[in-house]
């Protein structure tokens, strides 16, 4: 494999581990928040993949601008998902922790079968964005647009978040709920909408991944397993809560794969990143930035 | 309630509701009717595939159940004569592409509701699990589309296969670009790009022994994994050979994602000659059709042999009406099968898995009574069409065009696809 090549490989797997750990933040933060892994997070992501795709068609605008109003959108879907279900998990007396497995589990499935309902299971994609199909080369490295607009994205959302976190008081009064549940509620703050927002907040990153992966990617309902296995890698190798660390995690993941596969046959690209990250687990439980 | 009572509770309620479903099959056979068992992925990442197949049973089943015009078995007469008349009634079955899920499905169909046979199951993992466990209810199963050579060398009575395999299809794409090179097209290399469960290791076999019998070179062999998030580092490896052809053998997800990053890569193959599957898909060439200029697949079917045989358009009308698409390799196959298996219970007279089977085993349909290229339905020892007689078409211009083998092309072959 000539210099060039291995450059290439690099170069693409570094662009889709920013898009993983755009996925994966959303993970990772809610869990931080509130200890409950969402498995109904790659059901997000083809829901923000079937909204580009539907407010494409709708308005006939690029996806690149139609970002905002998606994250906006799958804000709303997160809230509504805590609202509705995650929030009524967690009431459970016994066993609170099978509970949440199973109520983000359950969501999975429904909003599965209801896309497939509703969208039927045909392949779509988008064909009309500006950045679709473009590459731009350097000196013989070939980096796609939407991958590079993706890792750019990815980008502005962790230093948005950082921010978010570090300089508004939003940020603390979220810190303050991770840190103990029972105390802020003295403090008057209302740990529900915190967590609804934290849900919303989680979604609507997630909803930033899907709108970046439907200008390079095919739309199907079952879409978000192909990614979900991979976020929860991410979170878990990053650390669980650790939003810097979905993103250094995410970065290793797709470099590591890519590697894999061209060291290996690539039928076992995977193996790279699961047996790094049962290194990771075996001599560092908590994940690489892991607080637990 | 902990959770071992959680999961019994959960088991007694499946098995309660499966009984129910049981009875209802049961009643279905006193009214006249023949239930034939359907097993595709309705649900997961194939569920396109599932969703077609259904519309071309359901065709077959039109073609079965009422008068035609056209001379192709079973279609004349509404149901079934040779059961006073009886129609078939199909249940369908998901297997989602999982062997596991198909071979219970399979159970449930032939013990819950009695089907008298099955057909299936597009995956050949999942052919494999269906059609075993058919062998063991003595239960025909007709395959109507997975093309896995090892199928039929598995020693079994109940297997039936009335399309061609990957060795047969594989045979004739060497032999088409063996001729190719005859007559003075540089042809010394080919990559195969293939995906990771019995379809693609199976085809890859056969593509590589026949690559090295005729002194093509293999320079990329490239196993790669199914719904993979990405595909750069192998379209990479592909890209850094630039083999003179390469040919894929690849479910549909992955020949869109396929092609997307040969494009984002800046590598335009000379030629790509593929293994049908993902690209006989019409929403792969939706997706990137503009890419595929040139492209040719092996295939069972080509809808412009409707100048050869005329019921190919009144078919493909009947489907087109339900599915909203044309025919392809795929679906055109099921609807193939279905008529086979159909005429064969029509000869057994009955419903008695072994008396089908044996009526399966003496078919003999002439090419002109099916509408497809084949010259026959006449089943070997192994349950397989000896006599399905491949095609090659070539993607021009937003449709195929048949171009091999000469006795049905209706056009010369572009080569190189991207010149």
């Amino acid at each position: 494999m000539t210099t060039q090549a291995l450059l290439q490989v690099l170069a693409s797997g570094l662009l889709m581990g920013l898009i993983y750990a755009l996925i994966a933040v959303g993970l990772s933060l809610i869990f931080g928040l509130m200890d409950v892994v969402n498995f109904a997070h790659g059901e997000f992501l083809m829901i923000a993949m079937y909204a580009a795709f539907g407010l494409v068609l709708l308005t006939a605008l690029d996806p690149i601008v139609l970002a905002p109003l998606v994250a906006a959108l799958m804000f709303c879907v997160g809230g509504l998902a805590y609202l509705g279900v995650v929030r009524f998990a967690m009431r459970a007396k016994a066993n609170a922790g099978m509970v949440q497995i199973f109520a983000t589990f359950g969501l999975a499935i429904l909003i599965q079968g209801a896309a497939q309902y509703l969208f039927t299971p045909d392949y779509r994609n988008i064909q009309t964005s500006w950045l679709g199909g473009k590459t731009f080369e350097v000196g013989g490295v070939f980096l796609p647009l939407p991958q590079i607009f993706g890792g750019f994205v990815s980008i502005v959302a962790f230093a948005g978040l950082y921010l978010l976190m570090t300089r508004t008081d939003f940020g603390k009064a979220l810190e303050a709920t991770r840190e103990d549940q029972g105390a802020v509620a003295l403090v008057g703050i209302d740990r529900n909408k915190v967590f609804a927002i934290g849900w919303g907040l989680g979604a609507a990153l997630v909803g930033l991944a899907g709108v970046v992966l439907s200008i390079f990617y095919y739309i199907h309902p079952q879409v978000g397993s192909a990614f979900a296995l991979i976020a929860y890698v991410t979170v878990a190798l990053g650390g669980f809560g650790s939003v810097f660390g979905a993103l250094a995690a995410g970065m290793i993941v797709g470099v590591v794969e890519a590697i894999t596969a061209i060291v290996l046959p690539p039928a076992l690209k995977s193996i790279g990143v699961y047996a790094l990250y049962l290194g990771v687990v075996f001599i560092r439980p908590s994940g690489l930035f892991g607080r637990l | 309630m902990n959770r071992r009572d959680i999961l019994l509770a959960g088991a007694s309620a499946a098995a309660t509701a499966s009984v129910s479903i049981g009875s209802r099959g049961a009643l279905a056979q006193g009214a006249k009717e023949i239930t034939i068992g359907v097993i595709y992925p309705l649900s997961g990442a194939n569920a396109q595939i599932g969703v077609d197949a259904k519309h071309a049973f359901e065709t077959a089943a039109d073609l079965i159940n009422n008068a035609h015009d056209l001379d192709l078995p079973t279609a004349r007469n509404a149901g079934l004569p040779g059961l006073g008349g009886a129609k078939v009634k199909l249940v369908y079955a998901d297997h989602q592409g999982d062997p596991q899920k198909g071979r219970s499905e399979a159970e449930r169909l032939i013990t819950q509701d009695k089907v008298a046979a099955i057909v299936g199951a597009y995956h050949s993992a999942v052919s494999a699990t269906v059609s075993a466990t058919c062998e063991r209810y003595g239960v025909p199963f007709v395959c109507a589309d997975s093309s896995s050579p090892s199928l039929h060398r598995r020693n079994m009575k109940f297997f039936f296969r009335p399309a061609a395999h990957d060795e047969m299809f594989s045979g004739a794409m060497f032999q088409f670009l063996d001729n190719l090179k005859k007559k003075g097209k540089k042809i010394e290399t080919v990559g195969l790009f293939f995906e990771d469960t019995i379809f693609g290791t199976d085809s890859s076999n056969v593509q590589r022994k026949l690559a090295g019998d005729l002194g093509f070179k293999v320079v990329a062999d490239i196993k790669y994994r199914s719904n993979s998030p990405s595909l750069t580092a192998e379209i990479q490896q592909l890209k850094n050979v630039d083999a003179d052809v390469v040919m894929p053998s690849t479910y549909t997800t992955d020949a869109i994602l396929m092609v997307k990053t040969m494009a984002e890569l800046g590598y335009k193959p000379k030629n790509i000659v593929a293994q049908a599957a993902g690209f006989s898909e019409k929403v792969v060439f939706d997706a990137v059709g503009d890419k595929l200029q040139g492209l040719i697949s092996r295939a069972s079917f080509s809808l412009d042999m409707a100048t050869k045989r005329p019921m190919v358009k009144t078919i493909n009308d009947m489907y087109k009406t339900r599915a909203g698409r044309d025919l392809n390799d795929n679906t055109s196959r099921q609807v193939m099968a279905m008529v086979v298996l159909a005429d064969a219970i029509d000869r057994a007279k009955t419903v008695d898995g072994a008396k089908i089977r044996d009526a399966l085993a003496a078919t003999d349909i002439p090419g002109e009574r099916t509408f497809m290229p084949w010259s026959r339905v006449k089943f070997g020892e192994d349950g397989q069409n000896i006599c399905a007689d491949p095609v090659l078409l070539q993607y021009v211009k937003d449709s195929f065009v048949t171009i091999f083998p000469s006795t049905v092309a209706v056009a010369e072959p572009l080569w190189p696809m991207n010149a």
